[in-house]
Formats: structure tokens, C-alpha cells, sequence
């Protein structure tokens, strides 16, 4: 009949993957978010702000998911929104405000900002578009300063404390943000919009023959990143009660966020989660054993794996466990294969699946 | 302001740029790495010449010569080593291994150096010629000296000699000059590091003029990418106009009544949106680096 006949697993879309791997990927990353969930239990302070600032990580790495990872644009300069999510929320919440009110407009401030700055640079492609949002970022920083935003001179803004139970509320407050995310990059991989946004990745020429919108999805894409980006930033900003330009607007933090995605696996819904996870856990780990040169450990790092892993460790799972890794290739099982006993089959499968995995790194490079 | 003044440091100024953007052009037009670890190569051709001056009491401008051979040794060796492994990578692979190495570099330079800000006071610092109310300081016209020299020495060496040229056919199309039997792995580490070496010598010329500390990297980083799109990837003279440019912005724009000083980012990434949206080619750019 002819249903039997399946097509074969080919690599039309190579980020999807099957049908249902998205399903597979959100009840992960749900377990995993439920885990993580089950840390103000633990009653240790220290472990709890730890995991907050690696949640906080994980909602600023889904978000560039969205621009970076599925668009392919790779902004560097996204923390400008988080700076600016920071810097609206703590105004608000100075002229005497709710703090609600504040992160709302933090949201839209940083949406309409991205909107703006968005028209003249997502014309650029590649390295200047790269550069052109870093240099966003830095420039807000040196504006930040010079006109003093916060008023506590070079632009340091200082909050009162929250009112309830502080630590654990904002815990919740990020968690919630990153569940938020999760959603939001499910949905993306399920809708029409999600999957424009991987054809103008692949190839934006084809994707506007196509008929997509191109620029005004980018933009769209590069909204969307920035709001979770301003809402944590406003977030961070009450929660830390005090900070100035060089913190919120750092450019470091945008670097390392895009490098968090991008270890996970760009483009995947659990890509950013892992690889905030996994990065910020060894992070803490080289800051805390008191070695001077932790920076320079953290740069080594990041060269090593970036020589090693250019496509992230998501990439390195689902090379081991697909049929096959070229694009338009059938996978026709063996005949001979299906002789070998159930056992022997997939011993058979996972060597191969090492193989391809060696292969894979070993040809990334020249 | 004195007019007179305005018009010598900006044509010291923008000289000077130029030779900070020059290593950065080269590495980008040749082998399409935007290199973020430039400002780190600037700062340990500073902090090279620096520790010549503190313990050797070697001249700034003779140490440039040093500096230069250090950084190419340094640029040498990481694009052979590691480099060579990503350049045929996606962009992004690219920009993050140079920021890794950047923020390396960076870290090191913190724990050999400290944080402390360093600068070097040579006896002739404030020799200058004084026209009218003019003061053209002495050291900026050797900085500005030396950077042309560098930029017209880079034309004349990518122009006319067998290196030079195997640098341009490679920029070129580099299979075809692996055809003509032009070692790839060879040529790629010579440009590399000759762009350290340019920056390297960049970095001995600012130790004497400006004050120096590891956090400033970033922001040469920066203006070299600006000053490169200014100009026009394609010849280094190129460089040497984005540079002017680039300077006249930054002596001209602080003047205007209400802005004052401070906005040196702003202005450059104001220029730079400006450029790519009105004349991305920049203004001399060329489709082949020659």
C-alpha cells in the first residue's frame, strides 16, 4: 500500500529532527526546570543564589535562541535590552511605582528599542551585523554614564530593598521567565513564524522567493528576544538593589550568552538550557577555588570547546542517535542487519553512532 | 576652539588610527576573520614595550620594532595552531574563538600586570613646536610618522614582494593559489601575523601617548572595526582614510555646544550604522585586497 512506504528519515529539517522529537525535548526540559524548581528546598542560601544567576542565564540564552539560533542572526550586543529592562524598572520603581509596572515597561521600552535599532541594522549581514550590535551596546553603556541615568554618579542606580522573601521570590520570578521561554521556543519550533525564521537562516534569498517577509519577521525575531532579555534585566536590577552601566550593560554578559546557546546548540529548544546550565556551573566552580586567573581558565575554555564543538553538544547527541548525518541521504537498513539478534543490533548502531561522532568532530576545521 | 588645534590633532590623531586599524584590515580582507583579539595584541605590544622602557629603558619608538617581532611570533603561532581549525568555520565559531582568546590574553595581562594604569614619560614628552596658540607635540608626529611609514610599507610589501603577493592571491581565491602551489597553512600564519605585528607596533606607539590599562582592549577593538568599514576593506590606505575620518569625528563632534566629551562609543557606532547604510563599501573599498 501506499502509506506503507514511508518517506525516509531525510535531513530536510535538520534542527526539528522527527516529528516528535519537540515533545521528547519539552518534557525534558520541563523535568529539568521541575528540578531545578525543588532547590529553594534545600534551605542552602548560597545554592540558591547560585541557581539563580544560572536561571537568570538560562532565560538571556533562550532569548538570543530566538534571534541567534533560529534566525541566524548572531546579535552580540543583546544585553543592551537587559540593561535597559534594568535601568526602566529601577526608575519606576524610584519614582515610587510597583515594581510590576516597572518590569512591564521595561518590556516595552526595550521592545520598541529593539524595533528602532533593529530598522537600520538588520539590513547588515554577518560580521557587521555582529559588530553593529556590539556596538549598540556599548554606546548605551557610554550614554548610560555620561548622562548618569541613575543618578548615583557614572550612571549607578540604587533600589530599595524588596519587600518579601527575596531570594526565593526571584528565584521563581527567573524560573518562571525560563518556563516562559521554554514555551515560546516550542512554540517556535511548531509555527509558521518559527519556521520562516529557520528558512531565513538557511538561506534568506530563497526564503523571500519563497514569499516570506523577510525584514519584518527579523525584526519580529529580534523583538521577541528582547523582551524576556529587558524583563530579566529589570529582575536582576531589584534583585542585586543597586547597580551601574558597566554591570548591566556588559558586554561580556551578551558574549557569554551568545556562547551559552551556542554550546548547548543553537537552534534547539534545549540548546540554551543545557548550555547555560553545564557553562555557568563550571563558571562558578573555576570563581570559587580562588584561582587568579579563573578569566583566563574561562577563555581557554571557551577556545577549546569552540575548536572542538563548533556546533554545540545538542549537535553531538543527535549526530550519534540519527540515521545519518548527510543531507537528502536514504537510510535503508541492512538486510543482513535484521539477522543479527536484537542484541548485537544495537551495539552495532551505538558503534557506529561513536563513529559518526568522532567523524563529526574530527571534521570540523579545515 | 582654536582652529589651528583642531586641524593637528586630528591629522595626528586620525594618522595614528590608521595604524591601530591596520593589522585588523589586513586579517579581515585576507582570510574574513574579524579578529577580536586585536585590542588584546595592541595592549601587549603596549605592555612589551612598556616593560623595555621600565627595565631596559628602551626608547618607545625604537622598542616598536621589538614589539612588532614579539607580536608576530605570538600571531604566528596561534593561527597555526589553533586558527587554522576554524577558518573555514560559520562566522559565529570564528568570532567566538578570537573573543575566547581575547579574553585570555585580556586575564593574563591583568595577573602579569595588574590593573594598574601604565604609561611611559620619556624625557621628550612635552617637546612640541608651538605656532601661534598651535602646540604640535613632537612624540604625536612620530606616532603619526611612523604609522604612515607602516601603512605605505604594507602597500609596498603586499604589492611587490613574492610573500606580499602570495598574500593577496590567497585573499583572493585561495584555491586557485594553492593550485599555483602557494602553501596555504604557511601564507595564513604570515598574514596573521603580520596583523599582529602591525598591532604590536600600534601598541608601542600609544605607551608613550596614552595612559593604558588590560579593560581598554575592547574598545580599540572597536574603533578598528569602525575605521576599517570607514575606509573600505581593500588597501590599506584605505585604513589610513577611515582613519582620518574617524579622527575628525571624534575632535570634531565633542565641540558642538551641549555634548561635550565622553561619547567616544556613541560616536563610533553612530559612524558605523551611518557608513554601512549609506555607503557600506566604505570609502575606498575594493573587492580584492590589494
Amino acid at each position: 500500500m501506499a502509506n506503507e512506504r514511508d518517506t525516509p528519515d531525510t535531513e530536510q529539517a535538520p534542527r526539528t529532527g522527527e516529528s516528535r522529537s519537540w515533545l521528547w525535548s519539552l518534557l525534558i526540559g520541563l523535568l529539568i526546570l521541575g528540578a531545578i524548581a525543588t532547590i529553594p528546598l534545600l534551605g542552602d542560601a548560597t545554592a540558591l543564589r547560585t541557581w539563580t544567576t544560572i536561571i537568570m542565564f538560562v532565560v538571556l540564552a533562550q532569548s538570543w535562541n530566538y534571534i541567534g539560533g533560529f534566525t541566524g542572526y548572531s546579535a552580540f550586543g543583546n544585553v543592551v535590552f537587559f540593561g535597559l529592562g534594568a535601568y526602566t524598572t529601577g526608575l519606576v520603581l524610584l519614582a515610587g511605582q510597583p515594581f510590576w509596572l516597572g518590569l512591564l515597561l521595561g518590556g516595552i521600552v526595550a521592545g520598541v528599542f529593539a524595533f528602532l535599532i533593529g530598522l537600520p541594522v538588520l539590513r547588515l549581514k554577518g560580521h557587521y551585523f555582529a559588530i553593529a550590535t556590539l556596538g549598540t551596546a556599548e554606546a548605551m553603556r557610554e550614554i548610560f554614564t555620561v548622562r548618569d541615568v541613575g543618578g548615583g554618579g557614572g550612571g549607578l542606580m540604587s533600589l530599595p530593598l524588596a519587600g518579601l522573601d527575596t531570594d526565593t521570590a526571584f528565584f521563581f520570578g527567573f524560573l518562571a521567565l525560563a518556563l516562559l521561554g521554554l514555551l515560546i521556543t516550542v512554540w517556535l519550533t511548531r509555527s509558521r513564524f518559527g519556521y520562516a525564521l529557520v528558512a531565513i537562516r538557511e538561506s534568506e534569498q530563497a526564503a523571500e522567493a519563497l514569499g516570506i517577509p523577510t525584514f519584518r519577521y527579523k525584526v519580529a525575531a529580534y523583538v521577541l528576544s528582547a523582551i524576556p532579555t529587558a524583563l530579566a534585566g529589570g529582575l536582576y536590577g531589584y534583585w542585586s538593589v543597586g547597580f551601574d552601566p558597566p554591570t548591566v550593560f556588559n558586554v561580556g554578559i551578551s558574549v557569554e550568552l551568545v556562547l551559552l546557546t551556542f554550546l548547548g546548540g543553537a537552534g534547539t529548544i534545549l540548546g540554551p538550557i543545557l548550555g547555560a546550565i553545564a557553562f555557568e556551573l563550571v563558571s562558578y566552580q573555576l570563581q570559587i577555588s580562588n584561582i587568579s586567573i579563573h578569566n583566563t581558565l574561562l577563555g581557554l575554555s571557551i577556545t577549546l570547546v569552540i575548536l572542538f564543538l563548533p556546533q554545540g553538544v545538542l549537535r553531538l547527541v543527535q549526530e550519534f542517535t540519527r540515521g545519518s548525518s548527510m543531507p537528502g541521504a536514504v537510510v535503508v537498513p541492512l538486510a543482513r542487519d535484521a539477522e543479527l539478534s536484537k542484541g548485537r543490533q544495537r551495539y552495532k548502531a551505538f558503534t557506529e553512532g561513536m563513529r559518526r561522532v568522532r567523524r563529526f568532530i574530527a571534521a570540523n576545521g579545515i | 576652539m582654536d582652529l589651528g588645534q583642531v586641524v593637528v590633532n586630528w591629522l595626528l590623531l586620525g594618522s595614528l588610527y590608521a595604524a591601530i586599524a591596520l593589522g585588523f584590515s589586513l586579517v579581515w580582507g585576507i582570510m574574513n576573520i574579524v579578529n577580536l583579539a586585536h585590542g588584546a595584541f595592541i595592549l601587549v605590544g603596549a605592555y612589551v614595550a612598556f616593560t623595555l622602557y621600565d627595565k631596559l629603558h628602551v626608547d618607545p619608538f625604537v622598542a616598536v620594532i621589538f614589539c612588532m617581532l614579539t607580536l608576530f611570533v605570538i600571531g604566528w603561532l596561534v593561527q597555526f595552531v589553533a586558527l587554522n581549525r576554524v577558518i573555514r568555520a560559520p562566522l559565529l565559531v570564528t568570532l567566538l574563538f578570537t573573543f575566547g582568546l581575547d579574553l585570555l590574553v585580556t586575564d593574563l595581562l591583568q595577573v602579569i600586570f595588574t590593573s594598574d594604569r601604565r604609561t611611559i614619560n620619556t624625557a621628550y614628552a612635552n617637546v612640541g613646536l608651538d605656532i601661534g596658540t598651535t602646540h604640535i607635540a613632537l612624540d604625536r608626529v612620530l606616532a603619526a610618522v611612523v604609522a604612515i611609514l607602516l601603512t605605505a610599507a604594507l602597500s609596498a610589501f603586499l604589492a611587490r614582494t613574492r610573500a606580499g603577493n602570495a598574500i593577496l592571491a590567497t585573499g583572493m581565491d585561495r584555491d586557485a593559489a594553492r593550485l599555483m602551489g602557494i602553501n596555504i597553512r604557511t601564507t595564513y600564519a604570515l598574514t596573521f601575523g603580520l596583523s599582529a605585528a602591525l598591532a604590536g607596533g600600534a601598541g608601542a606607539l600609544l605607551a608613550e601617548l596614552y595612559p593604558f590599562e588590560p579593560s581598554i582592549g575592547g574598545a580599540f577593538t572597536l574603533r578598528a572595526f569602525v575605521i576599517v568599514v570607514l575606509g573600505g576593506l581593500g588597501t590599506p590606505w584605505g585604513v589610513l582614510a577611515g582613519g582620518l575620518v574617524f579622527g575628525l569625528a571624534e575632535t570634531v563632534v565633542p565641540l558642538i555646544p551641549n555634548v561635550g566629551p565622553g561619547y567616544d562609543n556613541a560616536i563610533a557606532f553612530a559612524l558605523l550604522v551611518l557608513v554601512l547604510i549609506f555607503r557600506p563599501n566604505g570609502l575606498l573599498g575594493r573587492q580584492f585586497y590589494s
